[in-house]
């Protein structure tokens, strides 16, 4: 089905300052004001929030899907996942 | 009227303008024109709400009924409420335009009473101002958008302006008990905050490529139509009686219920 609504705009949201943001989800808007709004209406009113980013669907770069080759993990790399390592808990060597 | 009595008069008309103009907004969950807005509605809403309530926490300190009771057991009657408040949702080029004149009125009241010589209800302006900050950010931005947008949205917002200008000047109808209260800065004349409003907003429409009934001399800015008062001295419109009747039936079914 055809969107016919506003242009969508990619939410990223940052919980703490230094975190990493993370995507959480779009929101329709006419312009980027409005978009952070938006944003901060739909996924910053039940958590704690510090910073928003948004940017224009349009703008993400995406791989296909139906380029099977790109992720193509066909032989052993079994080596390359770090499990057997478990690295401790962050920030837990402080206390 | 007593100093206690003008404060729980003056609480009272702020808390009544708060809570019936968040249950108008309420009326818009699930129906606004976009699922975005419409979330953003409801909470305005509930902010809106909650600052009533909070407004009438300070009411029973001074010795007055509860917040639920105020709210849900009080008749149309004896409320206090402005008649713009009281007026059906309209379509959304109304709410919008009506949201964005309380929100201009409310930031500039709370401006005033976060320097109130009452240390109550100075407190609770500093707690509720930046959520009026965020409010009026929102609204003047939905009405610079859709002022001049397409020739519907243009038409529709100045339909809405030419609506309820009137109205929301009755937002600055003197409470009863003010003059006691001005004298002793606990609260600013509601002169004040009109002649403030007009400076306000004016511009904002202009900017928005609307227009207001307004004259302008020499940087002053007075309002060309006559407000729409009456609230203030409890004298309602029908539409008051039907949104009480809509927010009070569930809970006088069974008064004092705990959900």
């Amino acid at each position: 089905m055809n969107d016919t609504q506003l242009p969508i705009w990619e939410v990223f949201h940052q919980e703490k300052r230094g975190a990493s943001h993370v995507h959480v989800g779009a929101v329709h808007a006419s312009d980027e004001e409005m978009a952070l709004q938006m944003a901060k209406e739909q996924f910053a009113r039940r958590q704690e929030c510090v910073s928003l980013w948004v940017v224009r669907e349009e703008h993400v770069v995406k791989t296909n899907y139906d380029v099977p080759f790109f992720f193509a993990r066909n032989t052993d790399k079994e080596y390359r996942e770090v499990y057997g390592f478990p690295a401790p808990l962050k920030g837990k060597h402080r206390e | 009227m007593n100093k206690n009595e003008a404060i729980q008069t003056y609480l009272l008309a702020l808390a009544d303008d708060e809570l019936i103009l968040g249950h108008r907004d309420a009326e818009w969950t699930g129906h606004a024109p976009l699922i975005e807005e419409d979330i953003a509605f409801s909470n305005i809403a509930q902010d809106e709400i909650g600052h009533a309530q909070a407004l009438l926490r300070i009411y029973e300190s001074l010795g007055g009924n509860d917040p639920d009771t105020m709210g849900f057991l009080r008749d149309a009657d004896e409320f206090t409420c402005c008649h713009f408040v009281q007026m059906p949702k309209g379509d959304w080029a109304y709410t919008i335009v009506r949201q964005f004149f309380f929100d201009a009125a409310e930031i500039i009241r709370l401006r005033y009473l976060k320097n109130s010589t009452y240390e109550l209800i100075r407190e609770l302006a500093a707690k509720i101002y930046p959520e009026e900050q965020y409010h009026l950010l929102h609204t003047q931005g939905n009405v610079e958008r859709l002022g001049d947008a397409t020739e519907e949205s243009r038409r529709r917002m100045q339909r809405a302006v030419d609506e309820a200008f009137e109205q929301a000047l009755g937002l600055f109808e003197k409470i009863p008990g003010e003059d006691v209260l001005i004298d002793e800065k606990i609260i600013p004349d509601s002169r004040t905050l009109e002649a403030e409003w007009l400076q306000f907003v004016t511009p904002v429409l202009k900017r928005s490529g609307l227009q207001s009934p307004v004259i302008e001399t020499n940087g002053t800015v007075e309002s060309n139509v006559e407000p729409l008062y009456g609230g203030r001295q409890k004298k309602h419109t029908e539409h008051l009686h039907k949104i009480i009747e809509d927010m009070q039936k569930v809970y006088r079914m069974i008064p004092g219920a705990k959900w």
